[in-house]
């Protein structure tokens, strides 16, 4: 299992740096597609991760592309409560 | 430039004749040829155990046969469904080239390619509904990855082809395995033969193109077509490892099992078999200038 003592949004934001070495952060409002963190390539991992991390299933047909856009959309849509 | 190297490469036009013919010669019609079983055997491999994401691993070791076979069932379908989402993706894109300036020389040929690719979706997809009750989707989303805009045909035709090879990597043997069950081996053996004319056929054309990319591209430039071809290749390979099928093979903590399986010991020794003739062809003509890219599951 992934580290458990680091929030969920934590985990996300650090897998997101991880890929990015000239980053130090990632503003909850940033949007991650625009500003090229999250691609075409690595767009499986990031959902896969959201999913693992939230226990929500995502159905890729349903999905609203605005709910993954940024951290705090992110964070209130499958990780509040 | 790539258009006249298309136009006068005497070695592409004769391909392209010999594949044409070929494939006037060995048409068959898709939807006659299966028989359709209403069922296949359940206790059995769907897939040659030797393919599936588990073989060898230790997670392999926890489950019981009758766990194998179910895996190995659903590992299936989710081969079939990438199919099913690899073809409509370089139809697209081949519809979009078909009788442009670009590609005129190839035309006559993408014409058999989009028909024949329009058949194997079909039957794809067949297999995946008739025995598995869907079709897996595939999360698409995210930035499109750029890659220097004077290469957009080169890597249309370069992921066509990795496609392709990953694919009939596991179509060439499964084709010739007698642990499958006949309707399996016949899909495979079908694919196989169809897709060796579109493999030699993306070879040539990836090479001219490249070649005509390369005399004009900035170091830089071809630094980023073989990171982003790296990173295709990842990609493909990791879309193999499916939590979703993991879940339907009812293995717990589908999502935990995936990661294990990609960090362990047997995934560089599974990637380098499924990719060993893709990675020396892009590695002989300086498409790829490195070793396998590090995994998309660990950058």
């Amino acid at each position: 299992m992934r580290q458990q003592t680091t929030a969920p949004i934590d985990q996300i934001k650090g897998w997101i740096l991880a890929k990015h070495e000239n980053r130090t952060d990632v503003a909850a409002d940033e949007d991650l597609i625009d500003n090229r963190l999250v691609d075409s390539l690595s767009f499986v991992e990031f959902v896969f991760l959201i999913q693992e991390l939230s226990g929500v299933e995502i159905d890729m047909d349903t999905l609203d592309i605005g709910d993954v856009r940024t951290l705090a959309a992110i964070q209130k849509r499958f990780l509040a409560g | 430039m790539t258009t006249a190297l298309i136009d006068t490469s005497e070695r592409l036009r004769d391909v392209l004749n010999r594949l044409s013919s070929m494939s006037v010669e060995d048409y068959y019609n898709p939807y006659q040829v299966f028989d359709w079983p209403d069922s296949l055997p359940q206790e059995m491999w769907w897939m040659s155990p030797e393919l599936t994401t588990t073989h060898g691993t230790e997670i392999a070791a926890e489950l019981s046969q009758e766990q194998l076979y179910r895996l190995s069932k659903y590992e299936s379908v989710n081969f079939y469904s990438l199919n099913v989402h690899g073809i409509r993706e370089l139809l697209i894109e081949v519809t979009r080239r078909i009788h442009t300036d670009e590609f005129a020389t190839p035309s006559e040929f993408f014409h058999h390619f989009i028909g024949e690719e329009n058949e194997h979706m079909w039957f794809f997809a067949q297999f995946c509904l008739r025995y598995g009750g869907k079709i897996y989707k595939q999360p698409r989303g995210g930035a499109e990855t750029i890659p220097p805009s004077k290469a957009a045909s080169l890597l249309v035709f370069a992921r066509i082809l990795i496609f392709e090879e990953l694919v009939d990597h596991f179509n060439s043997r499964m084709a010739l395995d007698e642990r499958l069950d006949d309707t399996i081996r016949k899909i495979n053996r079908i694919h196989h033969q169809d897709e060796s004319r579109h493999i030699a056929f993306g070879r040539e054309l990836v090479r001219i193109l490249f070649e005509g990319f390369r005399e004009q591209a900035t170091p830089e430039e071809l630094s980023q077509v073989s990171d982003y071809l790296g990173r295709y290749m990842t990609y493909s390979f990791e879309s193999l490892f499916s939590p979703q099928v993991y879940r339907d093979a009812g293995i717990p903590n589908p999502f935990e099992v995936r990661r294990r399986l990609l960090t362990g010991p047997r995934r560089p020794e599974f990637e380098a078999q499924v990719f060993r003739k893709t990675h020396s062809f892009l590695t002989r003509y300086g498409l790829i200038q490195a070793p396998m890219a590090a995994p998309e599951s660990a950058r």
